[in-house]
């Protein structure tokens, strides 16, 4: 294989080529350096003009080989949670999964066993998914742990064809001036954050938005605090300002998206062709200028209206863009100003700004849309992005896999991460009675720590974790599985859509397992096999990562296992379209939210926000960040990881402190109505009045007491459950903070 | 003309991550400390920036072993275990170190770092073995904010003295008169938004009236 550079290495060690399939996103190359088969080191894997990786990346080796690994099955003994465990044989475990499952399955139905697994390579994923439809058991959807508000938006919006369509804010070539929405890439996405500063270089003002004073804030040319949650009030404020000074980008608007469009009032569905004349098509009428009557918007000729009210059959119909017009004169800049605490000047300084400097990019991060309204915040950015022609054609290419091949046997029922509560507690929409965790450390990372630990867990029948370690997860399952690393199995990397690369990339196998570790292809063959799933992934690796290249897709043509052997590689020349949506437009306007009465993006307050009732018992506003020190869960317990952040800390600014009596290094109780966690004050200046923050990822055992997620909730927002997933909001969080005494 | 190799860390693009920290680790084996670490400048605590809200700022200084001119902790030395190469790397015989440590308070910038396991006093090698044979060393090569240089100080030619020059690279204490081969590019003047950018601007749309 072509390392893409000169690698230089021992005597006696090998370099091979491999990918992370790690849930931080970029999918990073890797160049693993093997001595008599043990993994002595890492170091980038380049693609063709880039490559890193980061301090997370080359501490894997101590991941790999950390002494608390799970080293071979293990089935409780005690209570759950107790930490006592026996040692059994792989025979053993996977018995005991197949009857008790069997069992389940009989009196609840197989829709009762539920799974859920994070990010990994393709072919383990595409197994395990695989192996539960032929149970015909339900998959739990797990973006909606803090990832799927925002995704809702660009799902409507741009129709994208990936979870997250960054892409169409950002792939510029050049981009001029760069604003970031509450997104800290310097921390947590170093190929996004270098495309940044390449752009800076090159002379690009960049602006961010956050109300904490993030690394990637601190390498601004402006950084503008907002009060968490109201990012959608300032991008309203700004159209308000381009719209009011005529700064629109007619012509993309009238071209590219719905905004010529004429609406009906009396149901706010787009006025179609076979609404004028019945039997004819579903096209979308415009008002057409020349002929002063509607027309189908792809009539040669026709001269669209972008703004009025027209009259048609008598009921009014009003442009999209009329009715976004309409919605921008309630946000003038002082209102926006009022809501979102930036100054008047600077929301219009910034519209302006933004309007005629192009190419302007937008970088939306995971953080903002953790609000529980996060989807209208993507989409009055997207909204914000569409009038001033601010996005981008390029980068909308895909790898379309052979995932029907795994599936052959069932599809399983799809159940968004949030109704499991419901689902546990009430049946609804599935019984689940067991649950089955695949390295996705789902009481440790998911809201509401107490209930999933009081309520949900003692509903489950039975709980099985695969995982690396004794996660928090982990500590409440019935049975362990040890699963290997990344390292230790061969699977398929897919890019996931952030904007990093569009590269395809082989996981090869570099070291044998460790200890009695099986990868999750393995486990769920093994499974299969128990269960008389005749001939169902009794494949080898190799020939089950060929059928699932094998998809005769445009987008594999010429991709093959020997070629992803040589170098990782990009789509095959194939594009999609640039917006997948109902009417191949950008819909700022979507039909299918009227009922929420959310078809255009408009402000709302933040759930949990400091001008509700509660705040006056819990007035400060808690974010769980993330950071460099740790992906999610993951590289918490990594010793090289921890000398640099040793412990949990709540992040608080001194003015909140001196006004409840909290010294810097304090121990504090955090806490509201849902729980409380115990841990030390870290005075920092960068969160403002009113905030407090806790970089996320640290365990129960990591805090004094309790956990970050006992204060968080699960509430689902209907809308966001009508697209795609409900997202938990994570960042929409009230809390209050006592001294506790000396730390 | 004899080489003087050095680094250049643009303080512009480093964001302290710490990459540089594990990847020395990683490429001289050290389970605990490393050649490079990582200072914050701004507040009290790491990562913790200095002003007030919301005028505030952080900056990271990684530093390692400045390979100085004249090195302080070889004058330090008495066991003769710090010797300094002819392109200017200034390294440790392990061989003859006998961990008394006294080398550590003689360097102005306290890269040297004691090993307990090892009982020897440890610092950046500026990774002269890749060096010498072609390849840079392993932190700048990792470093995934490009913010690290490596190259030869005395040829006025090369890349990392154009960094020098073009961006006004400082080193750290020159008080001190060590002669240090890490110098700093500083960071940029914030920019602001040229002219009015259509601010006077008239086309608006014609707002309807509120109902």
């Amino acid at each position: 294989m072509s390392l893409g550079r000169l690698v230089k290495a021992e005597p006696g060690e090998k370099v091979v080529r491999t990918a992370s399939p790690l849930a931080c996103g970029p999918g990073c190359g890797i160049l693993a350096h093997v001595k008599d088969g043990i993994l002595v080191k890492v170091e980038p894997g380049d693609f063709p003009g880039t490559g890193h990786v980061c301090a997370r990346g080359l501490s894997t080796v101590k991941l790999v080989y950390h002494p608390d690994r799970l080293k071979y099955p293990m089935k409780r003994q005690g209570a759950r949670g107790e930490g006592k465990w026996q040692r059994i044989s792989w025979d053993e475990a996977l018995d005991t999964i197949v009857q008790r499952h069997r069992e389940i399955s009989d009196r609840h139905g197989s829709s009762s066993l539920a799974l859920v697994m994070d990010l990994m390579g393709i072919l383990s994923t595409d197994a395990t998914l695989g192996f539960l439809g032929a149970c015909q058991g339900t998959f739990i959807l797990p973006a909606g742990c803090g990832d799927s508000a925002g995704p809702c938006a660009d799902r409507v919006c741009y129709g994208s064809p990936w979870w997250y369509g960054e892409d169409y804010t950002t792939q510029f070539e050049n981009p001029a001036f760069c604003l970031i929405w509450g997104n800290n890439p310097a921390e947590t996405d170093s190929f996004k954050w270098r495309r940044i500063m390449d752009a800076k270089e090159r002379g690009a003002r960049v602006v961010v938005f956050d109300p904490r004073f993030s690394t990637t804030a601190s390498k601004a040319d402006e950084y503008v605090p907002i009060r968490p949650g109201t990012d959608a009030a300032l991008a309203l404020g700004m159209m308000n300002v381009i719209l009011d000074r005529g700064l629109q980008d007619t012509s993309f608007i009238t071209k590219y998206t719905v905004g010529p469009f004429l609406v009906r009032s009396n149901n706010g569905m787009f006025l179609r062709e076979k609404d004028i004349a019945p039997g004819e098509s579903e096209k979308h009428m415009v008002w057409d200028t020349q002929t002063n009557a509607p027309q189908a918007y792809d009539m040669p000729e026709v001269a669209p209206a972008l703004t009025g009210v027209y009259r048609v059959k008598g009921e009014d119909c009003k442009t999209a863009f009329q009715l976004l017009v309409e919605l921008a004169q309630e946000y003038p800049p002082h209102r926006a100003s009022e809501i979102t605490g930036i100054p008047v000047d600077t929301i219009i300084r910034l519209a302006a700004e933004y309007a005629t400097t192009k190419p302007a990019a937008s970088f939306r991060g995971m953080g903002c849309q953790r609000t529980f309204h996060g989807d209208l915040t993507f989409h009055a950015i997207i909204t914000l992005a569409a009038i001033t022609g601010n996005i981008s054609f390029e980068g909308h290419s895909t790898f379309e896999l052979n995932h029907l091949a795994f599936l052959s046997r069932g599809i399983p029922n799809l159940m968004p991460l949030l109704q499991m509560y419901e689902a546990i507690l009430n049946g609804k929409p599935y019984p689940i009675r067991a649950l089955w965790m695949a390295r996705h450390n789902l009481i440790n990372q998911d809201p509401n720590f107490n209930k999933i630990t009081s309520e949900l867990v003692p509903r489950l029948e039975f709980i099985v974790v695969a995982d690396m370690f004794m996660t928090t997860s982990a500590q409440y399952a019935d049975i362990v599985l040890p699963v290997c690393s990344f390292y230790e199995c061969t699977d398929v990397v897919f890019p996931v859509g952030n904007g990093s690369h569009n590269y395809l990339q082989l996981q090869q196998k570099v070291i044998e397992p460790l200890y009695e570790s099986k990868s999750d292809l393995e486990i769920a063959a093994s499974l299969a096999k128990r269960m008389d799933m005749d001939g169902f992934l009794t494949e080898s690796e190799e020939e089950l990562i060929a059928l699932l290249l094998a998809s005769g897709h445009p987008s594999m043509e010429g991709i093959t296992l020997e070629k992803l052997k040589e170098s990782p590689l990009p789509p095959a020349t194939y594009s999609l379209p640039a917006f997948a949506t109902p009417s191949g437009r950008l819909e700022f306007y979507v039909e299918r939210l009227r009922d929420f009465g959310q078809e255009l993006p408009f402000y709302m307050e933040p759930r949990e926000s400091q001008r509700i009732p509660l705040a006056q018992k819990y007035p400060l506003s808690l974010l769980t960040t993330h950071t460099k020190y740790r992906t999610h869960s993951m590289f918490a317990n990594v010793p090289w990881l921890r000398e640099l952040d040793p412990e949990p800390t709540l992040e608080m600014n001194s003015a909140d402190a001196q006004a409840r009596g909290i010294q810097d290094g304090d121990l504090v109780r955090v806490f509201n109505d849902r729980g409380e966690v115990k841990l030390k004050v870290k005075l920092h200046q960068g969160v403002g009045a009113g905030l407090v923050n806790i970089c996320q990822g640290w365990s129960p055992g990591d805090y004094v007491e309790g956990s970050h997620q006992a204060l968080t909730h699960e509430t689902i927002n209907p809308a966001q459950q009508a697209i795609y997933e409900p997202n938990s909001a994570l960042y929409d969080v009230l809390v209050e903070v006592e001294p506790v005494g000396e730390a | 003309m004899a080489k003087r190799y050095g680094l250049v860390v643009d303080l512009e693009r480093c964001t302290g991550c710490h990459t540089c920290t594990i990847a020395c680790k990683v490429e001289n084996k050290m389970e605990v400390g490393s050649g490079v670490r990582v200072e914050t400048v701004g507040g009290t605590h790491r990562d913790s920036p200095a002003g007030k809200y919301p005028d505030l700022s952080i900056y990271y200084l990684p530093i390692a072993c400045m390979h100085c001119d004249q090195p302080p902790c070889r004058d330090a030395c008495h066991a003769e275990a710090i010797y300094q190469r002819p392109d200017g790397i200034v390294l440790i015989d392990e061989e003859k170190c006998d961990g008394c440590q006294e080398c550590l308070p003689a360097c102005p910038y306290q890269a040297l770092v004691y090993d307990p396991d090892r009982n020897v006093v440890r610092k950046c090698n500026l990774c002269f073995e890749r060096l010498d044979q072609g390849f840079e060393p392993f932190c700048a090569l990792c470093c995934g904010d490009q913010a690290i240089f490596w190259g030869d100080l005395a040829d006025p030619e090369s890349g990392v003295s154009q960094l020098i020059a073009q961006r006004s690279a400082y080193i750290l204490k020159p008080e001190k008169e060590t002669g240090p081969a890490i110098y700093y590019c500083p960071p940029v003047e914030r920019r602001q938004a040229k002219g009015t950018l259509g601010l006077d601007s008239k086309e608006g749309i014609k707002f309807p009236k509120a109902s």
